[in-house]
């Protein structure tokens, strides 16, 4: 517990809790770095199960990059969220939760990059059904994590 | 106006958006699965119209068209069920008609798009370099729907009228 009261009472922490503008800055950062991430892989999913079949699988790797930028804004203005209220996220469930499923979906995107680079490979110009797989699981844990992070402003389930 | 909001305060929509706890956070997660997915396929379609990612078919980037109209559909009926809770609320309040404004920049500049810019598109290859009027109709829509997602999350911020 020490270095979470450390982290909350750093001054990042005190600056995001207190400042007019530290909250609202870092809250709709987070909201646009969502949007670049989950937007854009999403979109990369969609089309990895078979929607608007006229876009190159190799333009889709060069999304990526850009979705990660979108993944860095949210790690930097999440660390922000975070040490602001550093011991009540650390033991709220529904919190950890959506990190969890932020960081899985996250993963999906990291596993998918490399397999687009061989997609002149596939078998058919098709996705395998391993990738396919990966695409859908990617949809899931983006949902999950939009959904657990809107209810951690309104359950906290405290372990 | 009062008369409307007054209205929409003993609407059945308003008791189903304040009547179960669940109703405001379900809408709250439509309305943000309905911006990823309109941000991610505005992006592409933007980004291509730039000049980004010339290998992108400019028919393939139309095909995410209706995946954007519908993404739109879902945040404005969500939107509509957060303003038929809490009318007075939004209403007086400059951030949410900072964002409104920059929505029907953003649908005036989709129109310039639609008649302007597609006849000219249509008429290129697939893979062509885009003329200026759709570079411009890109950064400008990209511009305003970032705007739109900024004024909307800073909503609860900035400008609540009566304090």
């Amino acid at each position: 517990m020490g270095f979470l009261t450390w982290l909350e009472a750093s001054g990042l922490a005190e600056w995001v809790r207190m400042s007019t503008e530290g909250y609202p800055t870092v809250i709709t950062l987070h909201a646009i770095g969502m949007a670049i991430m989950v937007g854009l892989c999403v979109i990369v999913d969609l089309r990895l199960l078979g929607k608007f079949d006229g876009v190159p699988y190799a333009a889709l790797q060069k999304l990526l990059p850009i979705a990660w930028i979108g993944f860095l804004i949210n790690t930097l203005s999440g660390t922000g969220l975070f040490v602001a209220q550093a011991t009540m996220f650390a033991t709220d469930l529904m919190f950890l939760a959506k990190i969890a499923l932020v960081f899985a979906g996250a993963a999906t995107a990291g596993i998918l990059q490399p397999q687009l680079a061989h997609a002149d490979t596939w078998p058919g110009g098709k996705p395998p059904a391993s990738v396919r797989r990966v695409a859908f699981l990617g949809i899931v844990f983006w949902l999950c994590a939009i959904v657990t992070g809107r209810l951690t402003a309104y359950i906290m389930i405290f372990i | 106006m009062n008369h409307v909001y007054d209205w929409m305060l003993g609407t059945w929509v308003n008791k189903v958006v304040l009547g179960y706890p669940w109703s405001w956070p379900t809408l709250e997660s439509l309305h943000f699965l309905g911006l990823c997915v309109l941000m991610g396929a505005l992006l592409v379609m933007d980004l291509r119209l730039i000049g980004f990612q010339r290998t992108i078919p400019l028919k393939a980037v139309h095909s995410l068209m209706p995946w954007a109209i519908a993404a739109f559909a879902i945040n404005l009926l969500t939107g509509l069920g957060f303003f038929f809770g809490d009318p007075y609320n939004y209403a007086g309040n400059w951030s949410f008609w900072t964002k409104m404004s920059f929505i029907v920049l953003a649908g005036v500049n989709f129109l310039i798009y639609f008649f302007a810019v597609e006849p000219k598109l249509l008429r290129l290859g697939p893979t062509d370099p885009t003329p200026g009027i759709a570079k411009v109709v890109g950064a400008l829509s990209l511009t305003f729907w970032f705007l739109v997602l900024a004024f909307g999350r800073l909503l609860p911020y900035l400008g609540t009228g009566g304090g």
